[in-house]
């Protein structure tokens, strides 16, 4: 057999991992002694603060509003004290408003929630309001808020609902966590989002290692809403909405034919479990299923963290070495080299990687592009990296961006992957994208004046 | 314990590599070319050998006075001087080939701004000076093969002093390589010596059967995009082919075009070096199929006997252009977003 045709160009095969034992595991973190939360964890506008300092809450009350469709809700991911609302630095030059929260001891905690029998029975708009009111954001990495997206689905008259189960990075095993733990609830958020979407297919997508573990929950689906199931051979970065549209529109499945023809939209999967989760249970947003990974912990796996964790807590109750060389947020391949750990884990966060100092990470010195190509098949939007990268080099950030569409770039990492000369491609176009950004700005700002 | 006492690395991502890097692909090469390194000196002796040395010394040399010490270190300038040595008739002064790794590297690379910016293979570079500048010197100094006794010695020509009509007779001297031979109408060596590389030739090109299994080490290793020799291989294969049919008397048989001369180092070693050749996959195609009809039309219908060297570098001119012409095209933006 042919297997499927990569409907996208380039990509990379990552070396594939040996799966954990463990992988479908999650295990729950205790809550730390001081939770961070900031009034905005996502791009998109902050909450409004409606509690005070000194005011004591419980586990799933509203801490802070949202008065704009950008903006989400905010709740307590535990009952307890709130210490304080400071201004705290934000990425860039901003900052941003975060309520500190001490946590009372587990054993007083409130159980939060009301369990609702059938979530699936209220209409489509009471369902678009209680999503929105638990404070969702995407899960998959995206982090927008799951309510506008899927309004905006609805305004669009998406018929196709695609659930997104490719692990995005490498040595992160949130799929088969939640394809083992979370089936009914992956199984009932795929009902509300189709009731919200008046869609009537779904198509679940996952990589072979999980192919099994996801044919043996949608043989547990109710006939009428059970979503086509497409296994696909790894490739990074499938996972990506777009290239996953793509990719799957092609492949001349059932499911496939039907994205060719009609809009679709994408959810992950850990996005859909958590509509589930929240609107079975009557629940808000209060905590997240992260992989934390990396040979700098000794006991690496899935586990639930309250939002607001500072990372430096998930780290030490995984074990973390004392000696490590850096601590990602997000995974191997497009995952952000931390400065401090002091910071708190936010909705969207899909998980962290603690690296090891033992010296065989060694970053070696960037030599001169020779020109080989590599990045130019490896790009999988069929961009130009390797006239990007010299592009960049003589500071022509404009030719970059309006002749070699710079802006499509969405830093998956595989040119830089390749490059013999270890190039930090990605760096250099997020340096190219971020100066293009500021000059716009100073252009929009000098025309009003 | 708590982490973070030390500071932790802010490293870009991605914070996993293939693995790939320039100085490992410069020493595949290196390994790929020992073969019929080994094997030139064999068939050439002292003569062979000295040629080599002689060539990466003076490439070394002057990659130390023209670049930053820490590139000597890349492999890139041992690799060409290499290459050099073993695109050089095997007789010819040493002095010129020490001249030649000097214009190779210190022209054809940096003049042109270093690794990765050569518009020409400095090899060819190199050479193409040899040949303008010596030409009967690069005519002539073909040595015959498997020469005996005579390979522990260093021919009189090699230790010519520079500027200076050799003294001694040009000794042990080949008349001609197979191609020459063919070019002046004579019937050249028979095929299995051709293959084999047991002819006169220049240092390392005359075993076309080892240059083409050093050829497909690169290719197992991914040093090199097999679609360039492909394309330059098949081109000369078919249009030799053709040529053959029309004329038999005139063009040589498709094998004998391709185990002759300097065209399976060429079509594996030379063409592949990557900023000479495009960046993109299509590109790859169309510039060994011009390299091999360059090939064919300058055997077949000039004065050259070989036109390896000028098809390169032909071949290499076109590059930029190819790359403008196979420019990747982006996807189409998606639906969603």
């Amino acid at each position: 057999m042919f297997g499927l045709r990569p409907a996208f160009p380039g990509g990379i095969r990552l070396p594939v991992l040996e799966r954990r034992d463990d992988a479908a595991v999650v295990r729950q973190l205790p809550f730390a002694p001081r939770l961070f939360l900031p009034l905005r964890q996502h791009p998109g506008a902050a909450a409004v603060a409606v509690v005070r300092a000194g005011e004591e809450v419980l586990r799933g009350q509203l801490l802070a509003r949202a008065d704009d469709e950008t903006a989400v809700p905010l709740h307590a991911p535990a009952t307890g004290r709130i210490v304080g609302i400071s201004e705290q630095p934000d990425r860039g030059l901003t900052t941003v408003s975060v309520i500190e929260l001490a946590p009372l001891p587990g054993d007083t905690q409130e159980d939060p929630g009301r369990p609702v029998r059938d979530p699936t029975a209220a209409g489509p708009e009471a369902l678009l309001a209680a999503i929105g009111d638990s404070g969702l954001v995407g899960l998959g990495g995206e982090a927008g808020p799951t309510a506008l997206r899927l309004a905006r689905a609805r305004a669009r008259g998406v018929r196709v609902l695609v659930v997104n189960g490719i692990e995005g990075e490498p040595g992160f095993t949130r799929i088969p966590a939640l394809l083992a733990r979370h089936g009914d609830d992956v199984l009932t958020g795929l009902r509300c989002l189709l009731r919200v979407l008046e869609a009537d297919q779904a198509v679940l997508a996952v990589e072979e290692a999980d192919g099994a573990a996801a044919g043996a929950l949608l043989a547990r689906a109710r006939q009428d809403t059970r979503p086509a199931l497409q296994i696909l051979p790894p490739r990074y970065p499938q996972g990506a909405a777009e290239l996953l549209l793509r990719r799957l529109a092609r492949s001349g499945s059932d499911g496939g034919r039907a994205l060719a023809a009609d809009p679709a939209v994408v959810f992950s999967l850990a996005t859909v479990a958590e509509v589930g989760r929240l609107l079975s249970g009557g629940l808000t947003l209060t905590d997240q299923l992260i992989t934390l990974a990396g040979d700098g912990l000794g006991d690496p796996g899935n586990y639930r963290v309250p939002l607001g964790t500072p990372v430096r807590f998930a780290l030490e109750q995984a074990g973390v070495l004392a000696d490590l060389d850096r601590v990602l947020a997000g995974g191997p391949m497009r995952g952000q080299a931390l400065a401090d750990l002091d910071r708190p884990i936010v909705k969207g966060a899909t998980g962290f990687v603690a690296v090891a100092a033992d010296g065989s990470a060694r970053v070696p010195e960037p030599m001169a592009c020779i020109r080989c190509g590599e990045c130019v098949a490896a790009c999988p939007l069929n961009l130009h990296p390797a006239e990007l990268g010299l592009l960049a080099r003589r500071e022509e950030v404009q030719a970059m961006v309006e002749d070699y569409q710079l802006e499509r770039c969405f830093e998956c990492g595989c040119c830089a992957y390749v490059c013999p000369s270890h190039i930090p491609l990605v760096q250099i176009f997020r340096a190219a994208k971020d100066q293009w950004r500021r000059a716009q700005a100073a252009a929009v700002a000098q025309e009003r004046t | 314990m708590s982490p973070a006492e030390r500071a932790l690395r802010l490293v870009a991502a991605p914070h996993l590599h293939a693995g790939a890097a320039v100085p490992r692909l410069m020493l595949h090469s290196v390994i790929a070319l020992l073969p019929v390194t080994l094997f030139a000196v064999a068939l050439f002796g002292l003569a062979a050998l000295a040629t080599i040395v002689v060539a990466i010394l003076a490439c070394l040399l002057a990659e130390r006075v023209f670049a930053p010490p820490s590139s000597v270190s890349d492999g890139s300038a041992m690799l060409t001087g290499l290459l050099l040595g073993l695109s050089l008739p095997p007789a010819l002064p040493l002095w010129m080939v020490a001249v030649g790794g000097f214009v190779a590297i210190g022209v054809g690379k940096h003049l042109f701004g270093g690794l990765g910016a050569p518009v020409f293979h400095p090899v060819l570079v190199g050479r193409v000076f040899l040949q303008a500048a010596f030409p009967a010197a690069m005519a002539q100094a073909w040595l015959t093969p498997l020469a005996g006794a005579r390979n522990t010695e260093l021919p009189a020509t090699s230790l010519a002093l520079p500027l200076m009509a050799p003294t001694a007779p040009y000794d042990g001297l080949s008349g001609a390589t197979p191609l020459t031979a063919l070019k002046s109408g004579d019937t050249g060596a028979p095929l299995a010596e051709l293959w084999l590389g047991t002819v006169a030739g220049s240092v390392g090109e005359t075993s076309a059967l080892l240059l083409l299994l050093g050829g497909l080490y690169l290719v197992a290793m991914r040093v090199i995009d097999w679609r360039i020799p492909a394309a330059v291989l098949g081109s000369v294969a078919l249009f030799s082919a053709v040529l053959h049919g029309l004329d038999g008397e005139r063009n040589p048989a498709v094998l004998t075009a391709l185990g002759s001369g300097g065209l399976m180092l060429g079509a594996w070693f030379l063409a592949t070096d990557p900023s000479v050749s495009p960046m993109t996959r299509r590109g790859a195609w169309v510039y060994g199929l011009a390299i091999g009809v360059l090939v064919v039309v300058i055997r077949q219908f000039s004065g050259q006997a070989e036109g390896v060297m000028y098809a390169l570098l032909l071949g290499s001119a076109l590059t930029p252009h190819i790359d403008r012409w196979t420019r990747p095209r982006p996807l189409p933006e998606g639906v969603e977003r």
